[in-house]
């Protein structure tokens, strides 16, 4: 090994600091969300005064709350089966295709990944104003779609370079079709891949506040629109737990990941 | 005769520019274990990728049992293939990958349980259904992909280069299986190998592939005895060619001068020549005859270098004209002892175990 931590020496206190200050600066402000929806202070006073679950319980009566997170996860779900679906066949299309312009056209379906999200919702919401898909689940899928796509293209993608094609002759001179060899053999020898995209996007889409701020109407908003648009109008801790749910989710969602991960390559 | 078993017409294969396959014609006796020997990038795979489906030829036809495949897609050919890669299904065990080619058939599974044991003892790895491949050697895999192209009982089983990724001596075994194994079950194979060893350890006959053709197709006794050009001489066992000038040639025959001294007649002739035409002669080492008393009838040479190898030496020599010339003699051969480099040696040959190539 390169660096062989027994040979450091004090310098091993060092790296050992670095680590807890930088671990420490990555999970505070999420600790000290979490912690203030469980403090009973109405002002997020911290540290707080005593401990409830007074904005939980709001939080769960209140039928907008409820209402938004229904809008988030039904939009998160349906962009995670189409990204999944175009994404595979994308994929496909980019790494077994022979045509030119191959690699040009594998940028540019990346493109969404780099360019400002800012720049993407203007467009968005000034194109979608035009044919009236503002405010519809139909816009919100769509714009997280184009956000999706590219995690979904990318994780699949690798996968199927990964994946040698001879598997799949082999499965065809067995007497399988084509589709039904992609379906038995290849899909399975790749689950990985399609699994990532599948949490990516949704992540992407249930996390995603920029596009979704344009897209929203007064009748028609997902969760993270509701907790910024909560912010606005007046601070009180029911944002707060609103927040850790959907930090928790995630947190369950990766660790999630981590373990099927584990699963499908052994 | 009977009608051969499966006809291979004409196949030819253009990648834009690339010529890949030129003009393969090709009969195969049902049973036969014929192998494709050639460099790398003669056509050999891309022929066989012809007759498994997945490229198709822009000339040409295929005929099995009289009746063109061409128009057959793979997976409705019923042929059998095993690759140069490892190909099992990664997230299917042994008995599973086995069990894949008669499930897409929708047999009962009671028939493919016993198949799946049946080929599971032929390729002797019975107790080994419920690993993954991931669990198993390069050589176990190939074993597994062979019992699977054969689950189905193909009329043609395809092997392209199966053992190129295995060491020397699991080669030589699975070599001995996969004799076995055609014994046993009587299935048709064309093999692909760049190993001429390979070659003529496995086949009935072997087809000799250079540049998108087949040079020759016969035993392996046919081509080492009577290459039909240079280019099988060279593949198939050792050989040496020296520059020659032919003195007169006719029906097959020619007679030849070499390095001015002396002359052979009666030579097997290859190619076309003529009286005073430039031509090459091939020698064998093993055929050589070496002498160190000087004889007219003998061709004069140095001793560059002498190798032991084992049960055999190696002697290299150079003519006057400075070609390179190697003989090899059973070790213990009278004529090495007292050998040493720098000596002036004869050297005989049987004008039969010879061959001239004209241009
Ligand atoms: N898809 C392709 N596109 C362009 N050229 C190709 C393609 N496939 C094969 N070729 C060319 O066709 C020729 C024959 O290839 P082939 O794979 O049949 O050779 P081979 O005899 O199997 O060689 P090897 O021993 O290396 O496997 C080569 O020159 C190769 O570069
Ligand atoms: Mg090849």
């Amino acid at each position: 090994m390169l660096l062989n931590l027994n040979r450091l020496g004090w310098w091993k206190l060092v790296l050992f600091g670095i680590t807890v200050l930088t671990t420490a600066f990555l999970l505070l402000p999420i600790l000290f969300i979490a912690a203030l929806s469980f403090g009973s202070s109405q002002w997020l006073i911290f540290p707080p005064p005593s401990w409830t679950l007074r904005w939980y319980q709001e939080l769960f009566a209140d039928p907008r709350w409820l209402a938004s997170a229904w809008t988030s996860f039904q939009i998160a779900i349906i962009v995670t089966v189409l990204s999944v679906l175009l994404g595979l066949a994308t994929s496909f299309g980019l790494t077994r295709g022979r045509f030119a312009f191959r690699e040009g056209l594998k940028a540019l379906f990346l493109t969404p990944m780099i360019l400002p999200v800012v720049v993407l919702a203007v467009a968005l919401y000034a194109f979608f104003l035009k044919i009236g898909l503002n405010g519809t689940l139909t816009g919100f899928v769509i714009s997280h779609l184009v956000l999706a796509l590219p995690f979904s293209i990318l994780s699949i993608g690798n996968a199927l370079e990964g994946f040698d094609k001879s598997i799949e002759d082999a499965a065809v001179l067995c007497g399988a079709s084509p589709l039904e060899a992609k379906v038995r053999v290849t899909l399975p020898a790749i689950s990985h891949g399609i699994f990532s995209a599948a949490i990516f996007s949704f992540l992407t889409s249930w996390d995603e506040v920029v596009v979704a701020i344009f897209m929203s109407s007064p009748t028609l908003q997902t969760l993270p629109v509701k907790v910024w648009a909560t912010l606005r109008q007046d601070l009180t801790p029911v944002v707060a737990a609103a927040s850790t749910l959907l930090i928790l989710l995630t947190v369950l969602l990766m660790v999630l990941v981590a373990v099927v991960r584990k699963g499908l390559k052994s | 005769m009977s009608k051969p078993f499966l006809q291979i017409r004409g196949i030819r294969k253009e990648y834009g520019p690339v010529t890949a396959v030129q003009d393969v014609n090709l009969d195969v006796a049902q049973g036969e274990f014929l192998t494709f020997l050639g460099p790398s990038g003669s056509g050999k795979s891309t022929t066989l990728y012809i007759l498994a489906g997945f490229e198709d030829p822009t000339g040409g036809d295929i005929l099995l049992n009289g009746e063109s495949l061409l128009s057959t897609p793979s997976h409705k050919r019923n042929i059998g293939m095993v690759f140069q890669r490892y190909t099992l299904f990664p997230h299917l065990s042994v008995g599973e990958n086995i069990a894949f080619p008669l499930k897409v058939r929708r047999l009962p599974k009671a028939e493919i349980d016993a198949k799946v044991r049946q080929m599971l003892k032929l390729v002797r790895l019975e107790g080994f259904e419920d690993r993954k491949p991931a669990q198993m050697s390069g050589g176990q895999q190939q074993r597994v992909a062979l019992a699977r192209a054969l689950a189905y009982d193909p009329p043609v089983l395809l092997m392209d280069e199966p053992l190129s990724a295995l060491d020397k001596k699991l080669r030589e075994e699975i070599q001995h299986e996969i004799r076995r194994i055609h014994q046993q079950t009587e299935v048709t194979i064309l093999y692909v190998t760049h190993d001429q060893e390979e070659a003529l350890r496995l086949s009935d006959r072997i087809a000799v592939f250079s540049k998108g053709v087949i040079d020759q197709i016969g035993t392996g006794p046919e081509l080492y005895a009577n290459p039909a050009t240079r280019f099988v001489a060279e593949f198939i066992g050792d050989s040496d060619f020296l520059p020659c000038n032919v003195v007169s040639a006719g029906n097959g025959r020619a007679e030849i001068a070499i390095c001015e001294t002396m002359t052979v007649a009666d030579i097997p002739l290859h190619g076309t020549a003529s009286s005073g035409s430039k031509a090459a002669l091939m020698l064998r080492p093993e055929r050589l005859l070496l002498s160190k008393r000087q004889s007219e009838s003998g061709l004069p040479v140095t001793v560059s270098d002498i190798t032991f190898l084992g049960n055999n030496v190696h002697v290299a020599t150079k003519t006057s004209k400075g070609n390179n010339l190697s003989v090899r003699l059973p070790f213990g051969h009278e004529a090495i002892s007292g050998l040493n480099r720098g000596d002036a040696v004869w050297l005989k040959f049987d004008a039969e175990s010879a061959h001239v190539f004209g241009q």
